[in-house]
């Protein structure tokens, strides 16, 4: 357990030492990599360990916002009793729809939740008296500590940072934990899990309803930060955006999640350079990683250098796909 | 009932497109494994390769349709080698990811080549009107589902009466056999690519007249073919067929008869509820997990 803290503290620290040299506009982007990275981590849950291919996790972010920012709005709620309705609510939507979803497999799976996402997407875009269609929703309150209002970008980080932290190091618990050791199980061998004593559909939609958690989490955030809500910030093309983080940050592992999440963000920044080109080279660019880095960014940690205690690298791993941390 | 029939010839023109854009995804599925997100802006590329030999280089039709299909078709081999080939190996969702980010790339290519203002392309036919029980109808429309049903026959042709087809047919089927057989199965595996490249195309040429050429059509054809692939049956070409024609007929007559803001969604839920209660679609694949 102490390098998953070690990790955790080596990640807030890098933004809270970024959120003090950083300009205004940067500030702004690493709060979306950070509300990304926690989406992510989600997904990670769903297709990185139990592999459930997900391409409607923008879905369940848009959920969490929407719900925070229709009750605060709507009903006058404050931000923080929306939040906990708004992600209960996906969770359970989650798991309500994930009990006929999941018996799909593969691309199957992959079609359903992205019809899922679509339907969402025509929902809040038509939807007008409870979504404002495709003008959204504005004016949403922002999160209130003991009175003070999280405003502006480098509070906000702070803040969001917090909550990274937090849900990485539950997600590392869970990781190590059975229910982690479970869902991965399930990805390698639905039979042998099975044969195992593991309860495969329950694994599962755990797993999708954690997913779906984060999501809310990353969404209620989203909401606040930005402010607005509008259907556009939750198309499939988001979910594939989240998808994309996790296989270049590398699939299945948590730091993985928060490094896809952060790269893919300042992806666009770095290439402005190339001026309009830059979308053509962004996707040639993310063909290339999928060649060349299979494993991902964190799969380079196999060139470093060894880091790693020895008592981490002796148990047999519990897969040949992990990469550890 | 004369809006009704104009209403179904305009869905079964809309559903062929959709349904040729289907067959390529499904040729590809089944040949190579690779559930193609990119081929949408395939169609798009189709459209846009129209304009640039009908519009921009001026060429009278026949010779632009043909030009237009060749581009396509180099495409097609293109794709085989930069995305395919080195992806083959991959896990599926490295491979969608692989093809939405090449998607993203053709998108912005075509957006930076021609702009986005979109284009009309005209119809070799532009003008002229059927009549059919009484009601009048664009030529293109029933053209387009003629030329449909053109491409459907010589497609069974070439599946089931040439040694190339039957030989696509073996490599969709085991791979390892058809090496063992001899076939070279690299070679068709890129004819196949060329094939939904082609296929796209022909797609594209014919929608450029229904929509305006925008480098934005691609996700929604893509999607609308996903549908209908998944309604029909996956890896299935009659259900290609039915499913896209289902499709254009469901968005059309939703449209007028349900809500055209939730006309999409109809589609949709019925692919839902396809996946939920038949997963194989009305002619799918036996197996539920392949892939």
């Amino acid at each position: 357990m102490r390098v998953p803290f070690l990790i955790t503290a080596v990640i807030v620290s890098a933004g809270v030492l970024l959120s003090l040299v950083l300009p205004d506009y940067h500030l702004r982007l690493l709060n979306l990599s950070v509300v990304s990275a926690i989406a992510v981590i989600g997904l990670n849950f769903a297709f990185g360990y139990a592999g459930l291919i997900s391409l409607g996790h923008a879905a369940f972010v848009g959920m969490g916002a929407y719900g925070l920012a229709i009750l605060t709005t709507r009903m006058g709620w404050s931000p923080w009793r929306a939040m906990l309705v708004a992600t209960t609510a996906t969770a359970a939507f989650a798991g309500l729809i994930g009990l006929p979803l999941l018996r799909l497999k593969g691309h199957y799976l992959a079609l359903a939740t992205l019809g899922l996402n679509v339907s969402f997407y025509i929902v809040a875009a038509n939807w007008i008296d409870l979504t404002g269609g495709t003008n959204g929703i504005s004016r949403i309150p922002e999160l209130t500590i003991a009175g003070r209002a999280i405003a502006g970008e480098r509070p906000f980080l702070w803040f969001g940072l917090a909550v990274l932290a937090a849900i990485t190091i539950v997600a590392f618990m869970i990781h190590t934990s059975r229910y982690g050791r479970a869902m991965i199980a399930v990805r390698d061998d639905e039979t042998a899990a099975a044969m195992s004593g593991i309860d495969v559909t329950m694994t599962k939609i755990a797993a999708f309803v954690l997913s779906a958690v984060c999501a809310a989490i990353a969404g209620c955030l989203f909401a606040c930060h930005v402010r607005f809500v509008a259907p556009e910030d939750f198309s499939y093309a988001h979910s594939i955006t989240y998808l994309a983080m996790l296989i270049v940050g590398g699939e299945s592992t948590i730091v993985g999640a928060i490094l896809g999440a952060a790269v893919l963000t300042f992806l666009p920044e770095w290439l402005r350079f190339l001026g309009s080109a830059y979308l053509a080279f962004f996707g040639l660019m993310m063909l290339a990683i999928l060649v060349f880095l299979p494993s991902g960014i964190a799969g380079l940690g196999r060139y470093l250098p060894r880091l790693r205690s020895p008592t981490r690298a002796a148990p047999a791993s519990v897969s040949a796909k992990e990469l550890g941390p | 009932m004369a809006d009704l029939s104009q209403l179904l010839i305009n869905g079964l023109a809309i559903g062929s497109v959709y349904a040729l854009a289907a067959i390529g995804f499904v040729i590809v599925y089944s040949a190579t494994g690779v559930v193609n997100f990119a081929a949408g802006q395939f169609v798009m590329f189709g459209t846009f390769a129209g304009v640039a030999m009908l519009i921009n280089a001026r060429l009278p039709w026949p010779s632009g349709y043909g030009a237009a299909l060749a581009a396509m078709a180099l495409f097609g081999a293109l794709f085989f080698f930069v995305v395919y080939l080195p992806l083959r190996k991959s896990p599926i969702v490295t491979i969608i990811v692989a093809t939405v980010a090449v998607g993203i790339t053709m998108q912005n290519v075509a957006l930076l080549t021609f702009g986005s203002w979109p284009f009309r392309l005209p119809s070799p036919v532009e003008g002229w009107t059927v009549t059919i029980a009484g009601t009048v109808v664009p030529a293109h429309f029933v053209a387009v589902i003629v030329v449909t049903a053109v491409m459907v026959g010589l497609l069974w042709l070439l599946f089931y009466r040439t040694p190339v087809g039957i030989g696509m047919r073996a490599v969709a089927q085991d791979i390892q056999a058809a090496r063992l057989m001899g076939l070279k199965v690299n070679r068709l595996l890129a004819l196949s690519w060329i094939l939904a490249a082609l296929l796209a195309g022909v797609a594209g040429l014919m929608l450029g007249p229904i929509w305006f050429a925008d480098v934005n059509m691609g996700d929604p054809i893509a999607l609308k073919a996903f549908a209908a692939t998944i309604i029909g049956g996956f890896g299935s070409l009659p259900g290609a067929i039915v499913g896209g024609m289902f499709v254009g007929l469901s968005e059309v007559l939703g449209a007028s008869y349900v809500s055209s803001a939730y006309k999409d969604l109809i589609s949709f839920g019925i692919m839902i509820g396809f996946l939920l209660v038949r997963p194989q679609g009305v002619f799918g694949e036996r197996i539920q997990d392949r892939g």
